[in-house]
């Protein structure tokens, strides 16, 4: 993914990534997924940022959790 | 005095004392959602039939000094995402419009155990997402203070009902402010627990990383008991944490004075959309609390958008993944707003997934270390008062409300109202506490809420 696409890059990646998903959009639907598209594209690039091996996120899965209900 | 305005614990004593019956409480409640509810559409399924049973057991009991618990004989509701044996649970949508559950979700099970009466099932955003929606199966809910204005969701029919006076409790779920939302458009009390502390086994899942079950309520004592009935350690949950029971009421009226509180005034001031009367109420809220005594400071946290992007990602991720089969098979069974906002998902990679996950981790360890120093913090809920349902756009992309860092985070957190707007819409803030902290941040809410006694007013329908 480019950090910085034009308009017709980011009009590719959202048709590849709605087919890869299956998604078959209804024509007057497609406006309104773009516009959302987009928008999440650009909240993506907030998330992109450099971290350390301390921001690592396997504190989620705790085994205890996964193993307590069998 | 009309018993809508009566807490469920004084409503616990008269049924105790032999001064009312369940039956002829859970008859009123059924005669204000006949006369009401029409207006406000906060449920979808109402069960009066077996509500009248459990209302008749419950009596049965008390005559027996047989006492399960502070809900026994109380009305209270669903959202419709609780699985309810035999009763339908739709979500608020056609995928699910004839979906009969055979089992109770957890919650279910804990009111039904104690004897509490169950009323119906809820409105919601359709599968807690999607809304407020008008081409669904069922309308949806509005705001009793002004019924052309959105009550919040996705605990929408939770909101509404509240607020109505149908009940005085009714259970909604929280995974970007779906309790605090509702609550603050129709000014209500919404707790959203600290993740883990209440079961969300057999509750229809949007996103098993931030998913909540908590109260609406109308005063922050019924929030508390309804709390010490679902709170509890579920193994078949594997979000659920084991842990000691927090002590919810035990310190509700104790005084705030000397309490420490922040306030990540950046959050809000200066975000887009935020209405001057939610500041000032804010403000005037900060002034309240500094008159009991608390000491209240601004603090700094990490930016806002990054914890608002972080949730959205991992909630949108989950939600796909949950309904990846149904968007391919039969996409135009949803609603077009549950289509716009689940289908993001679709557009967001491994990668992007995983960096949210780390950076919650961080947000969540940056919000912990302040409140090592801190007693709570408090923070607006929602930026402006409830929007008219003429003025929803589908594709909006600013959310108004304040909500999902602490669906990232974990911590408790409270909405409280703090005031009306020139229109006479609620107004409100949230109250944030250190994990597993419930009691502080309902005591905070309990001295604020007998301060100001907002809760003295009812919306006029």
């Amino acid at each position: 993914m480019s950090a910085d696409p034009n308009e017709a890059a980011l009009a590719l990646e959202f048709d590849v990534f709605a087919k890869r998903a299956g998604l078959a959009i209804a024509a007057d639907r497609v406006e309104l997924v773009y516009a959302g598209f987009k928008e999440m594209r650009r909240m993506l690039e907030l998330l992109r940022q450099p971290r350390t091996a301390a921001n690592e996120p396997a504190g989620f899965l705790d085994m205890r959790s996964v193993n307590r209900g069998l | 005095m009309a018993y809508e305005n009566l807490p469920i614990a004084e409503l616990g004593r008269q049924l105790r004392a032999g001064e009312v019956t369940s039956k002829a409480l859970t008859e009123d409640a059924l005669t204000r959602i006949a006369a009401i509810d029409p207006k406000i559409n906060a449920f979808i399924t109402l069960t009066a039939d077996s509500a009248l049973a459990d209302a008749a057991a419950a009596d049965a009991a008390f005559a027996q000094g047989i006492d399960h618990g502070p809900m026994q004989g109380i009305p209270h509701a669903l959202k419709d995402i609780y699985d309810t044996a035999g009763i339908r649970t739709t979500c608020h949508s056609k995928l699910r419009e004839h979906n009969v559950p055979a089992t109770d979700s957890v919650v279910a099970a804990k009111f039904k155990a104690q004897g509490a009466v169950m009323l119906g099932k809820l409105s919601t955003h359709e599968f807690a997402l999607g809304g407020p929606s008008f081409d669904l199966p069922f309308p949806p809910a509005r705001n009793p203070w002004n019924t052309d204005h959105i009550p919040g969701g996705s605990s929408s029919g939770s909101g509404a009902a509240v607020a109505a006076g149908l009940v005085r409790m009714a259970m909604g779920s929280d995974t970007g402010g779906s309790i605090r939302g509702p609550a603050a458009y129709c000014g209500t009390i919404g707790l959203k627990p600290t993740y883990g502390l209440v079961s969300r086994r057999g509750i229809f899942p949007l996103s098993f990383a931030l998913d909540h079950a908590g109260p609406l309520a109308w005063t922050v004592e019924d929030a508390a008991i309804a709390m010490e009935v679902i709170t509890g350690y579920d193994p078949r949950d594997p979000g659920s944490a084991d842990v000691p029971t927090p002590d919810f009421r035990g310190k509700l009226h104790d005084s705030v004075k000397g309490l420490r509180i922040g306030v990540p005034r950046h959050f809000f001031a200066g975000a887009p959309g935020l209405s001057l009367e939610v500041l000032a109420a804010f403000d005037a809220a900060v002034d309240t609390l500094k008159q009991l005594g608390a000491i209240v400071e601004d603090i700094e946290l990490p930016d806002y958008d990054i914890f608002s992007f972080c949730g959205r990602v991992i909630m949108l991720c989950e939600a796909f993944a949950i309904h990846e089969q149904d968007f391919r098979s039969r996409p135009l069974d949803f609603g077009l707003l549950t289509y716009l906002r689940m289908t993001m998902g679709a557009f967001i990679t491994a990668a992007d997934l995983t960096q949210a996950h780390r950076t919650r981790r961080q947000l969540s360890e940056a919000v912990t270390t302040r409140l090592a120093s801190y007693d709570a913090l408090i923070c607006a809920t929602a930026l402006a008062p409830a929007a008219a349902f003429a003025d929803m756009q589908p594709a909006a992309s600013n959310w108004p409300m304040q909500t999902m860092p602490f669906n990232v985070t974990g911590h408790p957190a409270l909405a409280i109202p703090t005031g009306f707007s020139a229109t006479g819409l609620p107004l409100g803030m949230q109250i944030v506490g250190r994990a597993f902290d419930e009691g502080t941040v309902l005591r905070i809410g309990a001295a604020f809420e007998a301060a100001t006694k907002l809760h003295e007013k009812r919306p006029i329908l």
